[in-house]
């Protein structure tokens, strides 16, 4: 029996904000009352960024036949890029009763055969794992034949959320893959990046100052990610967990195992990003490296100012307000108002106490805490003059009706608003909506209407 | 007619295209107005579900999940997640309809969703729609069927100006308009079951409702068994007109493989005609007809010397291909998504029912795809022509107003297929 990971532990994690005042950190789903995808999509979320691995997914068609190909999770893998393929076993009837172990071994070396990936993972699902196929000894038997890892994801959809399944395929990578080689080289400014997907590219924005001032990065969970690079992550000074509470654990194991440090930034808005650089500096704790850091941040703060001048100036006295869940509650408020965005008001719904507090701190004392959004942000447009509204598709008629600007946060966005160079395109992309007539034109009462 | 493979040899699927039977029961169900679809299983099948039709129409998709988890699994033959799930949704909102379907979780471990229905205190139609079996086709399919078997009203009499149209799941919300309007020209009155056309038309609402806003209404549903005449268009959904007329012996049934090119188009008219007692259609539907058989000869040249990839379901396959050989276009290879009755009417040199690295690996083939936004790589890889049909599409907006369907619909689609053919050519030189 392979080492399964224990998902009460996981969802007891300690280092999580949300434990410290509820009993289990993630509770169960209520039927007919939930939203948000399974575990599977957290484990695929984490893990699919491997460019250069197969990620064969063993269930039925829904799984992966309605997901592939969703997520712009760029790489600079001169190989093909295997995020951007789909493999399933696509079980059938006759599987679901016979067992589909030996599908799977043969879908294994089709794989590896047609497409020489440097590893696959092999991800378990709500029907595989409930007839029982063992897809730890077809892993590791494959292992053996094929001489590239073979990783078990054992995150089938109804375990639980997707924050429970991403900490599980960060287990399945601490598990299988970390510390399993060594770098050629080794610097005293290596790092780990946790968490950053490089979802269009975002990663892109901030790696090459990292670069600038020495700071190397050693291995990635996952975004650009290599699985030659992620074997030898256990060598790095520093964990960087970036923007994502769901892989915790990871970093917090790995400090007890190989003693190493981790911290949590966000490179989201331009204070953020200053921040998070220095930040990394500091832990590093090399006085040169932290002086070059505040070298650059003042340069690159400069050369920001300069280009984002135009956009503050049509920004300027303009009101937001912002209906969006988790962390983008206060960290898309944050690059709002470096932006020149007074925010009046920002939802809370699904906030943990450590983001109503941060929400708190960024937007000051007249700032608005929505609790029921959905009821309450038509009223908190009229009260405020907001001049644009924030949210999912489903608050677009709040916006028309009140005849102010939209842009939806939630929507599958195509270009980067990470970073510095992030910061620009989210300034361009608000001072289009804010000069798009169309939510007014739209509003136009049609001639039969008295 | 070419070769068909019905069968794939290989022990996986890569870049897979065929969807499941949830995902087109969910869609089938929202063409009922104010239904709420509640899907039986994990809740990232539904999560999944929601993010894929809501990227595909932009527009907000109701939808709730039964949310079994591990322990449920084991512990629960469905009659506390399903009652319990009934009861949170009724909560917050009032539909007219819970429709409920069925995953492969469920079906593995074998829920009895009829039992089930019967402790539920609420409107509700229950279908099997495991994930492993059938496809997004079978699933809209069964579900129409499950719509008809459990909701319409017996009855002997007949409404000689009333007619029941069960469209296919790969006809867009304005094809299935575009039906309804060509039949009513004839003088009759007409429902489609389900009815995406009021539904997912992608419309400016009064109000983003959390339950479908609009489809046909589940009165309307009930009656459908006085009307005169039921036309099923697609294979998949024959079986579901026959439970419509187990409800009504005297309604006349008329199947249609497919509406799409001239012949199929004059078929229709032909059994209207009749069916109405006329002499002539209606001027707008003769005029029609001529633009399509002048569209047919100005793009026979370019789609002559054009070789085609169509990827899609098999009812869509049926039409298309029908449409664009009448013109000239030669249908090199028909990729299915799943077998049917319909693969042997595709005039195709290859039809088979496979995946997008099969696609691949027979790129010398074709000049041309015509499929969902899956083949947007395969296109761009081999620098081949490319025209989005069927589901998903997400990187482009109006999929729900394609219209290729009847004398009206094959005109714009054929001179469609012949430019992008022609600007893929220059583009080349």
């Amino acid at each position: 029996m392979a080492q399964k990971p224990k998902i009460r532990e996981l969802l007891d994690e300690s280092a999580c904000a949300h434990s410290q005042n509820k009993k289990s950190a993630c509770n169960a789903p209520t039927p007919g009352a939930t939203t948000g995808g399974c575990a599977f999509e957290g484990a695929q979320i984490s893990l699919f960024p491997y460019a250069d691995a197969a990620h064969l997914v063993h269930g039925p068609m829904t799984c992966v036949g309605a997901s592939w190909e969703t997520r712009l999770t760029h790489t600079s893998w001169p190989g093909r890029d295997l995020t951007q393929m789909g493999f399933t076993t696509g079980i059938s009837t006759n599987d679901v009763v016979f067992g589909g172990e030996e599908k799977l071994r043969q879908a294994i070396d089709y794989i590896v055969e047609n497409y020489s990936p440097e590893a696959v993972f092999v991800y378990s699902t709500c029907v595989t794992a409930m007839i029982g196929d063992d897809i730890d000894a077809v892993c590791r038997q494959a292992e053996e034949a094929h001489g590239i890892p073979m990783v078990p994801v054992h995150a089938p959809g109804f375990v639980g959320s997707k924050n429970l399944g991403s900490r599980l395929a960060g287990e399945a990578v601490l598990t299988h893959l970390i510390g399993t080689r060594e770098p050629e080289t080794t610097t005293p400014f290596d790092i780990n990046l946790i968490g950053d997907y490089n979802v269009t590219g975002d990663m892109w924005q901030y790696t090459p100052l990292l670069e600038v001032l020495g700071i190397r990065v050693l291995s990635t969970l996952s975004g650009d990610g290599r699985i030659s690079q992620i074997c030898t992550a256990h060598r790095a000074k520093l964990n960087v967990l970036v923007c994502a509470k769901s892989l915790i654990s990871l970093p917090r194991k790995m400090q007890e195992r190989y003693g190493m440090p981790f911290i949590s930034v966000s490179f989201y808005g331009q204070r953020d990003t200053s921040a998070s650089i220095l930040a990394i500096a500091e832990a590093l704790g090399d006085a040169g490296l932290i002086e070059r850091t505040k070298q650059l941040i003042r340069r690159e703060e400069a050369k920001l100012d300069e280009q984002l001048a135009p956009y503050r100036e049509i920004f300027h006295g303009k009101k937001a307000v912002l209906n969006t869940g988790g962390n983008k509650s206060w960290s898309i408020a944050s690059a709002l108002q470096d932006l020149g965005f007074e925010v009046v008001a920002t939802s809370v719904k699904k906030s943990t106490e450590a983001d109503k507090q941060k929400a708190k701190e960024y937007l000051g004392v007249k700032g608005i805490l929505m609790t029921n959004p959905g009821q309450e942000q038509a009223r908190v447009i009229d009260e405020t003059g907001a001049h644009l509204l924030l949210a999912g598709g489903r608050s677009l008629f709040t916006a028309i009706k009140k005849r102010i600007a939209f842009a939806d946060v939630n929507q599958e966005k195509k270009k980067s608003y990470g970073g510095y160079g992030g910061l620009l395109n989210l300034a361009e992309d608000l001072k289009n909506a804010l000069q798009n007539p169309v939510f007014r034109n739209v509003a136009r009462r049609a001639p039969w209407e008295k | 007619m070419g070769k068909v493979m019905r069968k794939p040899t290989k022990p996986l699927q890569v870049n897979p295209f065929r969807l499941t039977q949830p995902m087109g029961a969910a869609l089938a169900f929202l063409g009922v107005d104010r239904c709420m679809p509640l899907m039986h299983g994990g809740m990232g099948c539904t999560s999944f579900t929601k993010v894929f039709l809501t990227r595909h129409f932009c527009e907000p998709i109701a939808i709730q999940t039964t949310a079994v988890t591990d322990v449920t699994a084991v512990l629960d033959g469905g009659d506390a997640s399903i009652v319990e799930a009934v009861i949170n949704i009724t909560k917050k909102v009032t539909p007219s309809l819970i429709g409920l379907h069925s995953t492969g979780l469920t079906e593995t471990k074998g829920d009895d969703l009829r039992g089930v229905a019967t402790q539920v205190d609420f409107p509700l139609v229950y279908v099997h729609s495991t994930d492993y079996e059938g496809g997004l086709e079978s699933g809209w399919g069964k579900t129409t069927k499950a719509l008809i078997e459990q909701l319409v009203e017996p009855t002997s009499k007949t409404r000689t100006d009333k007619v029941v149209l069960l469209p296919h799941v790969s006809l867009t919300p304005i094809e299935v308009e575009k039906i309804k309007e060509f039949i009513s020209l004839f003088g009759f009155e007409v429902h489609a079951l389900p009815d995406l056309s009021t539904s997912l038309d992608g419309h400016l609402g009064e109000k983003q409702s959390a339950l479908s806003s609009g489809g046909i209404s589940v009165e309307a549903i009930k009656g459908l068994a006085d009307a005169a005449l039921v036309i099923s268009v697609g294979t998949s959904m024959q079986p579901s007109a026959e439970s419509l007329l187990n409800k009504n012996p005297t309604m006349r049934h008329l199947h249609l493989n497919h509406v799409q090119g001239l012949a199929a188009t004059d078929d229709l008219v032909t059994a209207l005609l009749d069916a109405s007692s006329r002499e002539e259609p209606p001027a707008s539907i003769v005029r029609w007809r001529k633009r399509l058989q002048d569209a047919m000869l100005d793009s026979h040249f370019s789609l002559g010397q054009t070789r085609i990839l169509l990827v899609g379901e098999p009812d869509f396959l049926a039409g298309a291909s029908q449409l664009l050989s009448e013109a000239g276009g030669k249908v090199t290879l028909a990729l299915a998504t799943t077998d049917s009755p319909q693969l042997d009417r595709i005039p195709a040199d290859k039809v088979m029912v496979g995946d997008l690295e099969d696609a691949e690996a027979l790129q010398a083939n074709y000049d041309l795809i015509v499929g969902n936004c899956h083949t947007e790589a395969l296109a761009h890889r081999f620098g081949k022509g490319l025209i989005l049909r069927g589901y998903p599409s997400w990187e482009v907006v109006g999929n729900q107003l394609n219209d290729d369907l009847l004398y009206e619909g094959g005109a714009y689609f054929l001179c469609e297929v012949a430019n992008a053919a022609e600007h893929m050519r220059t583009a080349e030189r």
